[in-house]
């Protein structure tokens, strides 16, 4: 149970539990170290000290090691986590990154010091720290992740709850590994001066003992794998007394001298040199586990442990995020004997059910928390004796632990309280369980026991379980010939492509995002190339994205993306708008007719070879038809008519996101082919958005036609300040009688056309008269090529 | 003057384009322009095959020597850089980084922009486009400076004939003679056993550069300068990104130090994962929309299988092999090393690496000899070929020759990597120091919002000689060149921390450095 403190990278001052707690005051007088007598113990010296207060029980709960900010530069006084590259519960390795770290000189990866799973982040990205604070804890065992994140919990809210009874002072431990204060005092540590360095050798100290030291001087010079290098002080002080001489290799994070804020200090420390920090409350209260008969004060532990070789098995954490388990079945019964790697006991997370190993040989001397009872992760659940003959005693402590209020049975969602009884435990390394994972065959009690009884092999089983868990039903499959059943939610059905068996169909950004979220890529509907997942996948999975349309698979009917939402007004759409509101307040009327067209059709096939248009050939119709009744071509003032001399014929274009009105200037007066290559070139204008006003508000008479859409019929809205606007419709055949033909009837080809004219100036006669006149030229559309 | 050599030069070009026909009527030969004597018992003094960087360099520095040159180009005027390498990528990168920063809206609002993302759109063709206009460009450029300074240049290839002096023309099978022959023949793409290339979904850095498609999730096999440049472009341009490096570390070829921070700036933070220790045993092309690309990969060491992955796209860029195959070495008596050919410091062919004999007259320089496969590296040592044919002595100090990878942010060095450099200095007894400067440090580089990256400067303590640099930031290639010059002229740190250097400047970040190498604060 080791709570070291290990600064990253390169932090100038680190404290450790060890640091901190090996000095013990004289007062007290257990040495902690006297634990190695114990043969459960683990190497570290510093386990089961029972602290006074909840919340350092807590945090010993976990195997746990602090990650501090680091001294990145010489200057650097407080760090700023950029990102976090590993998530809460994510396993790390020596010497892999786990965090990005902005200075005042550079961002720089700081990596971890020693294998592990991070239990707990304090500092959040884009959050700054000053070096030397605790940034995260990392755990040596998953099992211990739940409890040392509940600890950092605890940790966090820490300086709000100051219901600690002697030792205030301690909460410097968790809020500023930086520095110890004792009595003012600030203890001086082994630096991390590189990422692989582990130990360094005071070359030479700078000051003496006694020495006045102002922040930022150089106090020693340490050797480490790489440079030598100066470390200097945080703060001011006097050097009241050098632990390491020079010349000596110490440990990253060993105390090496202390400073002091008052020159009267120096003397109060130099007359204990063993106790080194001395404290009056909380490093005093640091004992031996096996010497509970010292802690009076320790809330948890009421018996006395068994002087016998055991070990305890603890609740461990199946998933990040369990936080109690509940033992489904015990698979072996206090006094069997039990070999390490065995599976033990059954546990349901809130995940899955999973086996749960020993890691020793031994004993299953006593069963703390029964089958279907629930445990904390971290408290414990069984003991486990070396000897045989040590089960009666360990029995009887177990009896004393279940029965003491704090443990198990008042399990708390939080965990302290278990978590404390951990402590108390004369717990050895760690937790003595572990999930299983591989290697073996992994399969459900009920499995086994079918397998066995059906005779079947479980390694010639497929397991669909979790993690390819093998279950009953797959044993019964086994068994009965059938192939294991696919989980409906798996393998995202893609009709076109099936990935090959081992290939996880997802993008490698998908793959990360469904990691962090926890969230089983065979559960997502993939909708990338080839049913792949992607990251959108993955982000409507958890909900931070929407899901949208995507394109339809290849080869299945492809599905319309419809648009949603507002879509801000072009300049020109809003041009639109507006003109058209301006024209509620023009009182109309529409006149419609019906214009044969034969002899227009068949004059449009003879021009076209030459590039005449058909817009051309309407607008010079029209322009011919207003010479005859210039009153349409008018425009409307309170003062009376405005006759137009000019008539410039608008001709209604839509082009993309918009509709403007290209206008043929003098249409009457100008030849067939020029308005052809004028209007050509004002559409392309137009595309391109190139009109000049001039060129689009200059019209004296509309045309819109819808007529290639093959519209029967339509109405125009006319525009402000013009008197008239003709809409076009489409040209259909119908059959009309007719005395000559053979039959009595003909065909003939008719438009639609439906003039729309302000009435305040235009009357529907003039309308009506209008358009026979443009009928009539519709009809004998020779005059218009001249 | 500047009008006066213009004029000139457009007299060269009138003339050269007379004498475009000249080598195949070889009798009557123009001495307008040419020095050499017509008496001469060679069709040319120098004979130059293949027609990259490094050939193209080693014809103008030859016809500088006035020296009657012929470039057999192969139907490649540019070679690999120009067609298939640094040029387009160049036009690749650039946009796709354009895209990227327009993109970046966290940084945009740092610097008080603010953009509609998505109006930010791109048209892959157009992007392909820009970077095949570039390189017929840059190759059309080439082609005229040599017409102008008149080489002779020879569509065909070039191949050895057994005999000494002389050049085939593959292509007409006609022979000529030339005193000197620099054998320029480049490289082409490696391409791994197990891996089957179509160049669609499949593809060398060839298939690449013409941007056929922007993958939703592309695999780049190798994770040297080639492959880093294009998980640049295909994450700026959308794709997800998963390099397979056989070595144990991503960037192997780098300096540790940089290929630790380029990881950071360069990978973590893109759509980009990685897969280590692996090769890429199977490659298998897939058919767009309806079937990916298969790779089995398989442990380096142990050789078992590890993963397969299936992806739109497999780029490979495992790196380059000489383009040496069936050009006459073996009638030459010249023995290559999976294909490159030894030569000695002056760039004269060796009949085999170990112990072998100079082949007189006859030069290697550029990809196919090996010693620096970089552009600028075989143009240094096609002139250094033309210096010793003229009868100067010169080597090239490939130590003092930078390189750059162009990611956003560019990653640029010179002389030996910090791992390299230590083994130099304990083997050849003398301190190595180093110091660096930050850009985190820098004003300019604040200013752009870019604060994140290191120029590391390796010295001699003992002579204060600039053995090496490192630089990954905004604009590193272009920082390189101080360096590269220090290296070469043998400047120690101690001249350059005096050395002024513009203020505000992405410079500045040496000048920390240089100054923090004699003890100097910069800021």
């Amino acid at each position: 149970m080791k709570f070291l403190s290990t600064a990253l990278c390169a932090a100038l001052a680190v404290s450790t539990v060890q640091g901190f707690v090996t000095p013990v005051s004289n007062n007290v007088g257990v040495a902690s170290t006297s634990i190695s007598n114990n043969a459960f113990s683990v190497a570290s010296s510093i386990k089961e000290q029972r602290m006074m207060s909840q919340r350092e029980l807590t945090v010993l709960a976990a195997e746990a090691t602090k990650i501090t900010m680091p001294a990145l530069s010489s200057t650097m006084k407080e760090g700023r986590v950029v990102s976090w590259l590993k998530s809460e519960g994510d396993e790390v390795e020596a010497g892999e990154a786990i965090m990005v770290v902005e200075s005042d000189k550079a961002d720089m990866d700081v990596e971890a010091f020693e294998d592990g799973f991070i239990a707990k982040i304090l500092v959040g990205e884009g959050e700054s720290a000053p070096v030397g604070d605790t940034v995260a804890l990392l755990v040596a065992e998953e099992a211990d992740i739940a409890s040392a994140a509940a600890a950092g919990d605890v940790a966090e809210a820490a300086p709000a709850a100051a219901e600690e009874p002697a030792s205030g002072e301690s909460d410097t431990i968790l809020d500023n590994a930086t520095t110890v204060t004792v009595d003012g005092a600030t203890e001086i540590f082994m630096p991390a001066l590189s990422s692989t360095m582990i130990e360094g050798k005071i070359v030479s100290w700078l000051k003496d003992v006694g020495d006045e030291i102002s922040a930022g001087e150089a106090i020693m010079v340490v050797e480490s794998d790489k440079a030598d290098m100066d470390v200097e002080a945080f703060e001011d002080g006097y050097l009241a007394a050098i632990y390491q001489e020079e010349g000596s290799t110490v440990e990253v994070g060993a105390p090496v001298g202390i400073i002091v804020p008052e020159e009267e200090d120096i003397a109060k420390i130099s007359a204990q040199p063993d106790a080194g920090v001395v404290s009056s409350s909380t490093s005093s209260t640091a004992i031996s586990n096996n010497d509970s008969n010292s802690n009076t004060e320790a809330p948890a532990a009421a018996a006395d442990v068994p002087d016998c070789d055991f070990s305890q098995v603890d609740m461990p954490a199946l998933s990040s995020t369990m936080k109690e388990g509940k033992v489904v079945s015990w698979l072996k019964a206090e006094g069997d004997a039990i070999s390490a790697g065995e599976a033990i006991m059954v546990v349901e997370s809130d995940k899955a059910d999973m086996d749960v190993e020993a890691f020793e040989d031994g004993f299953l001397a006593a069963i703390i928390t029964e089958e279907g009872e629930s445990s904390a992760v971290g408290a414990p659940v069984a003991l486990i004796a070396a000897e045989e003959s040590d089960i009666p005693a360990l029995q009887a402590y177990a009896a004393s632990l279940s029965g003491a209020p704090a443990p198990v049975a008042a399990a708390a969602p939080a965990a302290p309280a278990p978590a404390a009884a951990a402590a108390a435990a004369p717990k050895a390394a760690a937790p003595k369980v572990a999930v299983n994972t591989g290697g073996r065959i992994v399969a459900s009690p009920l499995a086994k026991k079918n397998a066995e009884a059906l005779g079947i092999d479980l390694s010639t089983v497929v397991g669909t379980g979790p993690d390819g868990r093998i279950t009953a039903a797959d044993v019964e499959n086994a068994a009965s010939g059938a192939g294991p059943k696919k989980a409906a939610s798996a393998a995202p059905a893609k009709p076109t492509w099936t990935p090959a068996a081992g290939v996880i169909a997802a993008t490698p950004m998908a793959r990360a995002a469904a990691k962090k979220a926890k969230l089983d890529l065979a559960t997502i509907q993939g909708t990338g190339e080839f049913g792949r997942v992607t990251l959108d996948d993955v982000k409507i999975a958890t909900g931070e994205k929407k899901p949208e349309r995507k394109k339809a698979a290849k080869g299945g009917a492809e599905s319309v993306e419809l648009p949603s939402g507002l879509v801000p007004f072009t300049g020109m759409q809003r041009a639109v708008s507006n003109n058209m509101e301006a024209t509620l307040s023009t009182p109309v009327f529409r006149v419609s007719r019906e214009v044969e067209m034969d002899a227009f059709n068949a004059l449009y096939q003879s021009v076209k070879p030459k590039g005449v248009t058909v817009s051309a050939l309407l607008a010079k119709a029209v322009a011919l038809a207003i010479e005859k009744y210039p009153i349409i071509n008018s425009s409307y003032t309170p003062e009376g008519t405005v006759f137009n001399e000019d008539i410039n014929i608008a001709m209604a274009v839509a082009i993309d996101g918009g509709l403007i009105t290209p206008t043929l200037k003098y249409a009457n007066e100008r030849n067939i082919m020029e308005l052809g290559e004028n209007w050509k070139e004002l559409v392309q204008k137009a595309k391109e958005g190139r009109l000049a006003p001039d060129e689009y508000n200059s019209g004296t008479f509309t045309i819109s036609n819808l007529g290639m859409f093959g519209v029967s019929q339509f109405d125009a809205i006319l525009p402000s300040g013009m008197g008239g606007i003709l809409a076009i419709g489409g040209t259909s055949e119908q059959i009309v009688p007719c005395d000559k033909a053979v039959l009595g009837m003909k065909k003939v080809a008719k438009m639609t056309v439906t003039l729309t004219c302000d009435h305040r100036q235009i009357y529907g006669a003039d309308a009506a008269l209008f358009l026979k006149e443009f009928s009539a030229i519709m009809g004998n559309p020779q005059q218009l090529l001249l | 003057m500047a009008i006066i050599k213009r004029s000139a030069l457009i007299t060269l070009i009138f003339a050269a384009s007379a004498k475009a026909f000249a080598p195949n009527t070889v009798a009557p030969r123009t001495t307008f322009l040419r020095m050499a004597d017509d008496a001469s018992e060679f069709d040319f003094d120098v004979a130059i095959v293949g027609c990259g960087v490094g050939g193209h360099g080693a014809a103008l520095h030859s016809r500088a020597q006035d020296l009657k040159t012929a470039v057999f180009s192969g139907n490649d005027v540019g070679g690999t850089c120009v067609n298939r390498g640094c040029v387009p990528s160049k036009a690749l990168l650039a946009a796709s980084g354009r895209v990227r920063e327009m993109q970046d809206t966290a940084h945009l609002s740092d610097l008080g922009i603010e953009i509609d993302t998505s109006a930010v759109k791109y048209s892959r063709e157009g992007i392909a486009a820009h970077a095949k206009n570039l390189a017929n460009r840059v190759k059309g450029n080439l082609e005229a400076s040599l017409v102008g300074l008149g080489v002779d240049v020879i569509e065909g290839r070039g191949v050895l004939t057994g005999n000494p002096h002389e050049v085939k023309d593959e292509a007409t099978g006609k022979v000529y003679t030339a005193k000197d022959i620099i054998l320029a023949p480049g490289s082409i793409p490696f391409v791994p056993p197990g891996v089957t290339v179509d160049e669609k979904t499949v593809y060398t850095s060839d298939g690449a550069l013409e941007l056929n498609s922007v993958p939703e999730w592309v695999a780049i096999i190798g994770s040297g300068y080639i492959g880093l440049e294009f998980s640049d472009v295909y994450t700026a341009l959308g794709s997800e990104v998963t390099f397979i490096e056989a070595m144990d570390n991503i960037m192997p070829t780098f300096d540790k130090e940089i290929a630790k921070l380029a990881e950071r700036l360069l990978i973590r933070d893109r759509p980009i994962d990685y897969r280590t220790g692996v090769f890429a045993s199977e490659v298998t092309p897939g058919i767009p929309g309806e079937k990916p690309v298969t790779i089995k990969m398989i442990d380096a060491k142990t050789k078992e299988h590890v993963e397969t992955l299936e992806v739109d796209a497999a780029m490979v860029a495992t790196g380059r092999v000489p383009n040496t195959k069936d050009m006459g070495l073996e009638e030459m008596g010249i023995e290559t090393n999976r294909g490159f050919v030894a030569v000695n410091e002056k760039m004269q062919v060796l009949t085999k690496a170990e112990d072998g004999e100079v082949v007189p007259n006859l030069w290697c320089i550029g990809d196919a000899n090996g010693k620096m496969m970089l552009a600028h590296a075989a143009s240094a040592q096609g002139i250094s070929a033309i210096e010793n044919i003229a009868g100067r002595e010169h080597e090239v100090d490939h130590m003092a020759i930078p390189a750059a990878c162009f990611t956003h942010p560019e990653i640029a060095m010179v002389g030996p990597t910090e791992e390299q450099a230590i083994e130099m200095a304990e083997k050849e007894g003398w301190t190595l120091g180093k110091s660096q400067g930050n850009f985190r440090a820098n004003s300019k580089a604040l200013a752009e919002g870019e604060g994140n990256g290191i120029a590391k400067v390796l010295f001699n303590k003992d002579t204060g000689k600039v053995v090496a640099v490192h630089i990954i930031g905004i604009h590193a290639a272009d920082l390189i060149q101080e360096c590269s010059n220090a290296v070469a002229a043998g400047t120690t740190v101690q001249e350059l921390s005096m050395m002024v250097h513009t203020h505000p400047t992405l410079c500045e970040v040496l000048d920390e450095a240089f100054k923090g190498a004699v003890g100097m604060s910069a800021h």
